[in-house]
């Protein structure tokens, strides 16, 4: 056998490993920014572009897409080239997926700071950044499965099964769910609506959890940990096992952040016993993780690397414990629309996902530069520091979630609800600032973490080309003996790739194709009609400034809901909104029949400046929409696209939806000069009243209809 | 709940399970048991036998390991005075195992009793008391069996070999010991990752059988028997509770006000009644009641009617379409008459930047009792209809 030479690129690791500390950075200020802005409403600087609506899809977008993205890129290119004892299959395409990953970060920070978004979580980027993503993901699969083609080593590490997972789902996910149909350049509408897009969109959000920010890292942890601990993974056929249900039951459990909502039963309760059934599978993974450091745990006491690998797996663990419990119905109906799910995720996030990263850099970057890291002191100081801000985001987020959700339940002796909305807004603050002092110390920490590596980088010695060498692969394989069964699948790649992308293409499809073609999921409400043009302008500004990040339009069936805020929601109620707006956070009140409740010149005055209406409010002003206008002519495109995605206006609409538009405002004006504010109905703010006094009403026009006949 | 007796554990738990899943969704299961989820004391007392019997499954399947092992046989060889054999063990353990079953498939028959404890009645408290005692038995009998089958070897001779030491983490886990580990190392080699083949842990694998099986009861608790209420069906319950409950405190409570006998208050009464209009009608009404995109409440004009029954009445229910919204869910009626005793002490004052008047004079001697109560039942008509259309749109 011909022992073949060849070399490792690092170079592309490095840049990887460098644009995920920058990005890392970046997204945790942006977090504290928003967090800060729950208790200092100041923080929002009455500005657009730092608004919270605005900064909030920011922080998401670089903290899963940015800086764990990268992580990504730089722990698979890093791993992928050794396991397979091959260099990257071309250099061209690793520049190419690097340079383009920047670029759709950097497009995605200033369109989303611009308010151009699709309003869906998590997928908040329009169209065509959508069709750069997956131009980039496709140039990343082409050179992992070149690199894996051309191997030298038989058989695929569990390390890259999970990257394989990785990239057929995450691909399937985004494409699905960014489905939408263009306006202009920078404006789209979902294809789906209402409880349809509600599932899609929960499908994609719930799985991007699971395969961008689970299935990756784990395939990370499977070569670092082992690397780093220097011991061998505990169990093959555990890796086997776990590597296979994950996959399979993740995809099902997305309606469990749907629950008591109004999709339908059946497919809350698959959400809720796939969830439940998740559990094994996921603390598969950690136990693999825990259990191949025993003996070892000596080294966990002296090695930063070792005790943020041991945390991050330990938060793994916890949240995918927690998850599981959240998706029973009755914790979701005390914990959802809290700030549970935010300490629940941040778990997740800083834990798990920010501790791994930090071990992985802390361990790579010596190794890349040939040097010992600049200060072990400074990166012990990290590990506590970062502990420490986690444990003081976490606890104050539980606590007061469930005591802002018991406060919303609670009702007096007589009946009544027990606390105004405002009230249990007061209670947060405390939580909210000493959550912002615990972000604070996680971002202290992470900028240490930065600085330690610079001087590391600074004193170290970069070797771009690292030699290695290694026999090529025979042609044929002839097997020795008896072997596991599942070896067949781990030197068949292409094979693996299509097993894993049916695996998970099953539970989507049960789960969507009855919603779609079975009326019966969605009973149609004859009363329930399309928006006017104006409304429909009023919505996108709506969704342009990312209200549904603090405000839900899900009104759910319990006697605490419907008494602050009306009737439950009705799926028929949702069949023209595209995108949906049921939001899953609410930091302010439920707006699903908001409707009517208060007159015109009171969303007037409070947009203006919420505290004037409610007193102690967190909301931000918005004064920018009182100077704009909307812009009319895109009305026409608008319309011209609802009626493509199947909504009735009637033949010829888009040619009077102008005049129309005119008359709705110059109501609303006139509504507005009687109380005595002055507008010209040109502007935004008409538009956005115009929406607001719309939601939720169509139901009750049925009361009002009947008692006339 | 009848049940045949089970012949093994696992079917055990599946009998705990199912009512756990049932109370889980906040609902009685069909012969209804006076204890439920809304019982502190049912919960923790549940919770425990349940938290109590994951300890025995794990605890079990770890000494059917250990008894499984060449370790223990070989050491039960040479102490054959504690225990003979494994038949021995096994039948102890199926025995405890046995025991506990009758006192589990027990827990839901529960007679309707007058004594209470933590408001459960005598029955179910002795007999979840009992399972519990029960639980910790075996536990305890389980903690000498592996604590007796993995001590060291206390023998004096020497040994060539390091004695073999168990951590109870390595026996649950059914781990291959860390000296032993070279014998399940596979032969692949990654970068230098070598991976061994040590089984699934136990308690993982049973775990994993058992979500499955919830699974499949839950789904058949909601989607094939229909035992289990879906979410209207649970609303409708939860509102109709929520309605006799507050009938019977009505019957008992003084502050039983409506429009048709709300009376002006004074002292007390009125300092609440500004606080509460500070903190909610100040927006709208102004802080002195001057009127911004409300109208003025100090003149003597009203859209709605200024007698006390009508501003109560405006209060309660409000003018939707005027931007008014109703306060019944937010205000008990004693707090509604507070604020309507409150704003009629305005009348006249004459705040400065008072809006202009709207509505009609009003003048008392105008307002009898039954001109104030003609238009209530007019109110109270959409919302029946309303009631209506609810119930409409549930089918």
């Amino acid at each position: 056998m011909e022992l073949q030479k060849f070399q490792y690129d690092n170079k592309i690791v490095k840049w990887f490993a460098y644009a995920t500390m920058l990005w890392g950075i970046v997204g945790m200020v942006a977090g504290l920014l928003a967090a800060i802005q729950l208790f200092l409403p100041a923080a929002n600087l009455d500005l657009p572009y730092t608004s919270f609506g605005r900064v909030r899809p920011v922080h998401t977008n670089a903290v899963i897409f940015a800086f764990v993205g990268n992580g990504i890129f730089m722990g698979v290119y890093y791993s992928l080239q050794r396991l397979l004892k091959a260099r990257m299959f071309s250099d061209m395409l690793s520049k190419i997926h690097f340079w383009g990953w920047q670029l759709i970060i950097v497009l995605a920070a200033i369109s989303l700071l611009l308010g151009k978004t699709t309003g869906k979580e998590y997928a908040e980027l329009e169209w065509p950044i959508d069709i750069l993503i997956t131009l980039v993901w496709v140039v990343f699969g082409w050179n992992m499965f070149g690199t894996i083609l051309k191997r030298r080593e038989r058989h695929l590490y569990v390390a890259i099964w999970f990257y394989i997972g990785t990239f057929v789902t995450v691909a399937m996910l985004h494409i699905v769910n960014s489905i939408e149909i263009p306006v202009s350049f920078w404006k789209s509408y979902s294809w789906y609506a209402g409880v349809q897009d509600a599932l899609v969109q929960w499908w994609y959000g719930h799985n991007a959890v699971a395969f961008f920010l689970t299935t990756p890292y784990l395939g990370l942890m499977y070569y670092f940990l082992p690397k780093a601990a220097n011991r061998p993974v505990y169990s093959y056929r555990l890796s086997v096992i776990h590597f296979w249900s994950l996959i399979f039951i993740y995809i099902w459990a997305g309606p469990h952040h749907l629950l008591y909502t109004a999709v339908p039963d059946w497919a809350q309760s698959l959400g809720v016993v796939f969830s439940v059934m998740l559990i094994a599978p996921s603390w598969g993974g950690m136990i693999n993780g825990l259990l191949t450091l025993r003996g070892a745990w000596d080294k966990v006491r002296e090695d930063a690397v070792l005790k943020f690998l041991v945390v991050a797996v330990t938060a793994y663990g916890m949240a995918t414990f927690e998850g599981p419990m959240l998706s029973l119905k009755s914790v979701s109906a005390i914990s959802h629309y809290t700030d549970w799910i935010v300490a629940h995720v941040h778990v997740g996030a800083l834990g798990w996902n920010g501790f791994m990263t930090f071990g992985i850099l802390y361990w790579l970057i010596p190794k890349l530069f040939r040097t010992e890291l600049y200060s072990k002191r400074m990166a012990n100081w990290h590990f506590w520091i970062g502990t420490l801000g986690i444990v003081l985001y976490a606890i104050p987020m539980y606590w007061s979630g469930i005591m802002q959700s018991l406060m919303w339940k609670d009702f007096t002796p007589e009946g009544q609800l027990k606390w105004q909305f405002m009230d249990t807004v007061n209670v947060m603050i405390p939580f909210y600032i000493t959550r912002a002092i615990g972000g604070a110390l996680f971002l202290t920490g992470a900028i240490m973490m930065v600085y330690n590596l610079i001087k590391t980088i600074k004193i170290g010695n970069f070797l771009a080309n690292e030699d290695a060498e290694a026999p090529a692969l025979e042609k044929t394989f002839a097997k020795h003996g008896k072997e596991h069964w599942h070896r067949i699948i781990e030197r068949k790649p292409v094979q693996m790739m299509i097993v894993s992308l049916v695996v998970v293409m099953i539970g989507g499809i049960i789960e969507f194709v009855p919603t779609f073609l079975v009326k019966s999921n969605i009973p149609t409400i004859a009363q329930v009609k399309p928006y006017t043009p104006l409304e429909l302008q009023g919505r996108d500004i709506y969704i342009r400034e990312g209200c549904y990040t603090c405000h839900s339009q899900m009104i759910r069936p319990f006697r605490s809901e419907t008494s602050r805020y009306g009737e439950y929601s009705k799926a028929g109620e949702f069949v023209y909104d595209h995108p949906f707006q049921w939001g899953s956070k609410r930091t302010g009140p439920d707006l699903a029949r908001i409707g009517g409740k208060y007159p015109d010149s009171w969303h007037y005055s409070h947009m203006l400046d919420p505290t004037s209406m409610s007193p102690g409010s967190i909301m931000p002003a918005y004064p920018w929409l009182f100077d704009d206008q909307v812009d009319v002519s895109s009305t026409v495109a608008k319309i011209k696209a609802m009626k493509r995605l199947g909504v009735p206006y009637p033949e010829g609409y888009e040619k009077i939806a102008a005049s129309e538009m005119e008359k709705q405002a110059k109501g609303i004006a006139a509504n507005l000069e009687k109380d005595g504010m002055k507008t010209k109905s040109d502007r935004e703010i008409v538009a956005l009243i115009a929406y607001l006094q719309r939601m939720g009403t169509d139901i009750k026009k049925t009361a009002t209809d009947t008692t006339k006949k | 709940m009848k049940q045949r007796i089970h012949k093994n554990m696992f079917l055990m738990v599946c009998a705990l399970v199912l009512p756990m899943l049932m109370f889980a969704q906040n609902q009685t299961p069909e012969k209804a048991i006076s204890s439920d989820f809304s019982n502190t004391m049912y919960v923790v007392l549940v919770t425990s036998i349940f938290l109590l019997l994951l300890v025995i499954i794990m605890m079990g399947l770890a000494l059917k390991n250990i008894i499984g092992s060449d370790f223990v046989t070989t050491k039960l060889k040479k102490n054959a005075n504690t225990l003979k054999n494994n038949e021995g063990v096994k039948s102890n353990f199926m025995l405890l195992a046995a025991a506990a079953t009758p006192a589990a498939t027990d827990a839901g028959v529960v007679e309707v009793n007058d004594w209470l404890i933590g408001g459960l009645d005598m029955t179910t408290f002795f007999i979840l008391i009992t399972i519990i005692i029960f639980e910790v038995a075996i536990i305890a009998i389980f903690f000498r069996l592996i604590m007796h089958f993995t001590a060291k070897e206390k023998v004096a001779a020497p040994i060539v070999n390091k004695p073999k030491e168990k951590t109870i983490f390595d026996v649950l886990n059914a781990s291959v010991d860390i000296e032993d580990e070279h014998d399940i190392m596979l032969d692949h080699e990654y970068d230098g990752i070598r991976e061994l083949d040590n089984s699934l842990p136990p308690w993982w694998k049973y775990g994993f059988y058992l979500t499955i099986v919830v699974a499949v009861v839950y789904l058949a608790n909601f989607h094939i028997f229909k035992t289990g209420d879906l979410q209207v069906a649970e609303y409708n319950k939860e509102v109709a509770q929520a309605k006799i409950d507050i009938a019977e405190y009505m019957k008992t409570a003084a502050n039983n006000v409506d429009e048709t006998n709300v009376k002006l208050l004074t002292g007390a009464d009125l300092v609440t009644g500004k606080e509460l209009f500070v903190a909610n009608c100040a927006a709208c009404h102004g802080a002195a009641g001057e009127g911004k995109v409300g109208p003025n409440l100090t003149d003597r004009y009203w859209l709605h009617g200024g007698g006390l029954a009508d501003v109560f009445k405006s209060i309660k229910y409000g003018w939707v379409e005027k931007g008014m919204k109703p306060w019944q869910e937010d205000f008990s009626p004693n707090q509604i008459a507070q604020l309507t005793s409150f704003i009629y002490s305005l009348k006249g004052t004459n705040p400065p930047g008072a809006k202009e008047a709207q509505g009609d004079l009003y003048t008392e001697a105008g307002a009898s009792a039954s001109d104030s109560l003609a238009p209530k039942t007019d109110s109270l008509a959409p919302k029946i209809d309303s009631l209506k259309t609810k119930q409409d749109s549930v089918k």
